[in-house]
């Protein structure tokens, strides 16, 4: 976070300088950039933040290693993470539901929409694989009773069961539900919680401070003309168009 | 197609209980019998099963209570936890095996506690309290992290047996709770102190025992650990002047400012607990944050915070309720920063969860419990129609809340003079909930119509037509006295300056005897307000003066028995006017009150009257020289004999002795009385 405060510093000082748009030359902004200092150990704890929130558990259990910095969370509690979350990726969710059950019961108990999203999940696979009894049995016996409590979940549940009504599903109002991309969204769902349940933020905070990033560039456009990153994944400072 | 589809979902959903019973008796005597196995893999397996089908899932934790499957679960955890405590030197494999079992067991009796009252009792029914706390010394995490779990589960309940924190054993139980280094112990910990702490000598014996220090020092720690700090101080410090001082001192104030930074953090959680920590200091002592910028910020916050769409959501407009409750300043900035109509808006949601639904109503009472520029707002914005809708919600929480509204909303003397509340729309039913089954419903429905019955156009007729009256005049008799005092003071409200048809109708209903018997109600609140009916009854027309004399005129002579044996100004005051009131009336209404202040048979007391005139309290001496005016009004041909009475009684002299009285009011009316006894002459010296 303070990394993102020196650039707003340096920010207001050009601004104060400026009067009308100013022009600052690739040597000037390297020579104003040299003068910040950033810690490397607050480097590589952003890096650790990133790996452990993203579920990278080998290499952080290398980084960790390699640069000394102590991950904020069990790195054990990453594998039973993404074990639950590759579940849910593959389909297996009522696998998931037993992990997560075991990795802490109170993550579903206290939490109706993402145990409703993960029973509407498995009728998805159901209806997915043609179980179609079965299908109905399940949302009869676990997806109705939830439904009745909430009004916001009998809608999804109706729009779920909807699937079972058309002959081509590929080609129905509901059919994204069926997308690979419906799996992925409860997957990160579970994700977020059994972080938050581990006290521990849901996102990693690098993107955050990329978007910081971002946004100072922004404001600065507006004010002047100076060596600006475009390309996020080089970070190349292009030269100013005058 | 997809409607036919959603047609078939509604109608599993009704199918549902009995095809959740069928299928599950099946599998219970199955899963009875495994539970109670002699292997240990069948067990186990068991237990994962049962825990993984009830966990989110409310309706199978009621089934599964029911089909009695909680005691064998409380079986297998009570066994091993008492193993463990007996044999330390186990088999490695056996240990294992344990472990298991108390790991499994201790999270399907934590799901069945969750959020769900009737498992709580369930659990607790099972005796399996005791051995639960058995699991926080054992030497497996796995094991302490799911006691402590599902020992927190059960303290999120009223249910959960209170903690006597002034037992020594208890409090230092409670600190070893608080420094473990297990999070969910150390959460456990907290939920205890906010489950258990109730009176000032809990609250002192915490903070003497060095909870506040340490509370602190968690609010430093995680997340969850914060939240839990937060919510443990607020309970610590409520209406704990001591603690509050304590708190505020802490780390050369560093503690507070650290509370006030979480109302910005990012989780609405901790920015719920932070704020609701600061109206806990701001209540309990005046002289803390009282600078205008941290009143706008919270008023701001919670506000905010109604957004949220789950529990904090929920738990807000109570907070901001306490925020603002009795308040005028705070409730004047909540106004400026458009509470109303942001309160109005949470209210059209449809489908609001009954909780928020009487939270935002309470909220919106008490905007609009003192400002009329709040009411005025409230009822520009229609939102009266969404009150009277909630008047017949399901929730008895919701009904008494949408009451408590009407009833601040119509302390609106410009509205009420407009006729805007005795209309159809709320009329009815208002009535209905007379008949409520809930006692609170009943009385903040009664008190709303106190309210709205002080209506100055002629719409009383409506409340009548609809059986409101006769439903009073039952209540009033009630075996509870609050809703006896509520129903008197409704009535009361609506005999005030009502007409002759709408005051004997209310008479004829309510019958002489019984207002009689009321006059001399067991409780002096519930005779006080009983003599003010009265005095609203014969205040006007001759003849509703005529009422109070059907019977052999029994409602006066239990006013006067009150006036000689109650003991309070205000029982006083209110009888002292009834007989001053009727003194307005005929010669033989004049009489009749002069027999109740100077009785025929002298047997030398003194008459109340003269106590009265000499009494500290101005309000009942201005009653008292009030009917003293009424009884000497010059053009009563019975004047002059009356004066000769009251001159013999030493009321004359007592009267002249005020002409200086320090109360205005009572200056005025003595010498209005001493202009009238002036016109006998000087008779009366």
């Amino acid at each position: 976070m303070s990394l993102f405060w020196i650039v707003v510093h340096q920010l207001a000082e050009i601004e104060a300088m400026a009067a009308s748009k100013k022009v600052i030359t690739r040597e000037d902004w390297e020579k104003k950039l040299k003068d910040v200092k950033i810690k490397k150990e607050d480097m590589n704890k952003l890096v650790m933040n990133f790996l452990v929130t993203e579920g990278y558990v080998d290499a952080a259990e290398k980084f960790r290693k390699e640069s000394g910095t102590e991950p904020d969370i069990d790195l054990a509690t990453i594998t039973d993470r993404m074990a639950v979350k590759k579940a849910v990726q593959c389909g297996n969710v009522e696998d998931a539901i037993e992990k997560v059950n075991d990795l802490n019961p109170e993550i579903l108990d206290t939490n109706p929409q993402l145990f409703f999203h993960l029973q509407q999940q498995r009728l998805i696979e159901l209806i997915r694989n043609g179980k179609v009894e079965e299908a109905l049995e399940f949302a009869q016996e676990e997806l109705a009773p939830r439904g009745e409590e909430n009004q916001s979940f009998l809608e999804e549940l109706e729009r779920t069961v909807a699937l079972l009504a058309f002959e081509d599903v590929s080609n129905c109002p509901v059919g994204e539900l069926l997308d690979i991309s419906q799996r992925l969204k409860t997957a990160s769902e579970v994700n977020a919680a059994i972080l938050t349940s581990q006290s521990h933020e849901k996102d990693p905070k690098l993107p955050s401070l990329l978007k910081m990033l971002i946004w100072a560039q922004n404001q600065l456009d507006e004010k002047a003309a100076y060596p600006r990153i475009n390309d996020l994944s080089t970070a190349m400072l292009e030269d100013p168009t005058v | 197609m997809p409607s036919s589809a959603s047609a078939s979902v509604s109608v599993s959903a009704s199918a549902s209980a009995s095809s959740t019973t069928t299928t599950t008796s099946g599998a219970h005597s199955d899963l009875l019998t495994r539970l109670t196995s002699s292997e240990f893999e069948v067990q186990l397996k068991a237990l994962r099963e049962l825990k993984n089908r009830i966990i989110g899932n409310r309706t199978k934790k009621l089934s599964f209570i029911k089909l009695g499957l909680v005691p064998p679960v409380a079986a297998i955890l009570a066994s091993k936890a008492q193993a463990q405590v007996q044999a330390q030197a186990q088999a490695q494999a056996q240990a294992r095996h344990d472990s298991n079992l108390l790991v499994q067991s201790a999270a399907a009796l934590g799901s069945f506690a969750c959020g769900f009252d009737a498992g709580v009792r369930a659990v607790l029914d099972a005796g399996v309290f005791p051995n639960l706390f058995l699991l926080l010394s054992h030497p497996d995490d796995k094991v302490v992290d799911a006691g402590a779990r599902s020992l927190r589960m059960i303290y999120q309940s009223k249910l959960a047996p209170k903690c006597d924190f002034l037992q020594e054993k208890n409090m230092e139980f409670l600190l070893s709770l608080l420094n473990s280094e297990n999070e969910n112990v150390t959460g456990l910990g907290a939920s205890i102190i906010i489950h258990s702490c109730e009176s000032t000598a809990e609250q002192k014996a915490l903070c003497h025992a060095g909870v506040v220090k340490k509370l602190i020092s968690l609010l430093k720690g995680s997340l969850s650990q914060r939240d839990n700090s937060l919510e443990s101080l607020a309970t610590v410090m409520k209406n704990n002047v001591e603690a509050v001082s304590e708190f505020v001192g802490s780390e050369s104030g560093r503690a507070l400012s650290s509370v006030i930074g979480l109302t910005k953090d990012r989780y609405p959680r901790t920015r719920l607990l932070a704020s609701m920590c600061l109206i806990v200091i701001r209540n309990t002592s005046a002289c803390y944050l009282q600078d205008i910028g941290i009143k706008t910020k919270l008023v701001h916050l919670l506000l905010e915070l109604h957004d949220d769409p789950g529990q904090v959501g929920d738990e807000a407009p109570f907070a901001f309720s306490s925020l603002i409750s009795e308040k005028p300043d705070l409730q004047k900035l909540a106004f400026e920063a458009n509470a109303i109509d942001k309160l109005y808006n949470h209210l059209q949601k449809s489908q609001l969860h009954p909780k928020r639904f009487q939270g935002i109503l309470l909220a919106l009472a008490d905007l609009c419990s003192n400002l009329e520029s709040c009411r005025s707002r409230f009822l520009s914005l229609q939102a009266l129609n969404l009150v009277s809708d909630a008047l017949t919600h399901d929730s008895s929480d919701v009904r008494t809340a949408a009451c408590m509204c009407l009833r601040c909303v119509s302390r609106s003397i410009k509205n009420l003079c407009a006729g805007n509340f005795l209309n159809e729309m709320i009329v009815p039913p208002l009535v209905r909930l007379l008949d409520d089954p809930s006692t609170s419903v009943q009385v903040a429905a009664i008190s709303v119509i106190g309210n709205i019955a002080v209506d100055f156009t002629m719409r009383r007729s409506l409340f009548v037509q609809c059986g409101g009256v006769k439903q009073l005049v039952q209540l009033s008799k009630s075996m509870d006295s609050t809703v006896r005092l509520n129903a008197l003071w409704a009535l009361r409200n609506l005999m005030f300056l009502a007409d002759n048809v709408c005051k004997e109708g209310i008479f004829m209903e309510f019958t002489a005897s019984s207002l009689a018997s009321v006059i001399c109600d067991p409780e002096p609140f519930v005779q006080e307000q009983a003599l003010a009916l009265i005095r609203n009854l014969v205040d006007g027309c001759i003849k509703s003066v005529e009422l109070v004399f059907t019977e052999d005129g029994m409602i006066l002579d239990a006013v006067r028995r009150q006036l000689q044996n109650a003991s309070t100004d205000e029982i006083w005051i209110q009888g002292m006017y009834v007989l001053s009131n009727v003194a307005s009336g005929t010669e033989f209404h004049k009489e009749a009150v002069m027999h109740q202040l100077i009785p025929q048979e002298d047997n030398g007391t003194q008459s109340f009257i003269l106590k009265f005139l000499q009494s500290n309290e101005s309000q009942l001496r201005t009653a008292a020289v009030w009917a003293i005016v009424n009884l000497t009004f010059p053009s009563s041909p019975g004047s002059f004999s009356r004066l000769v009475k009251l001159h013999s009684a030493g009321i004359v002299s007592q009267i002249k002795s005020m002409v200086n009285d320090p109360c205005p009011d009572v200056k005025l009316r003595v010498r209005t009385a001493l202009g009238q006894f002036t016109t006998f002459g000087d008779c009366s010296t």
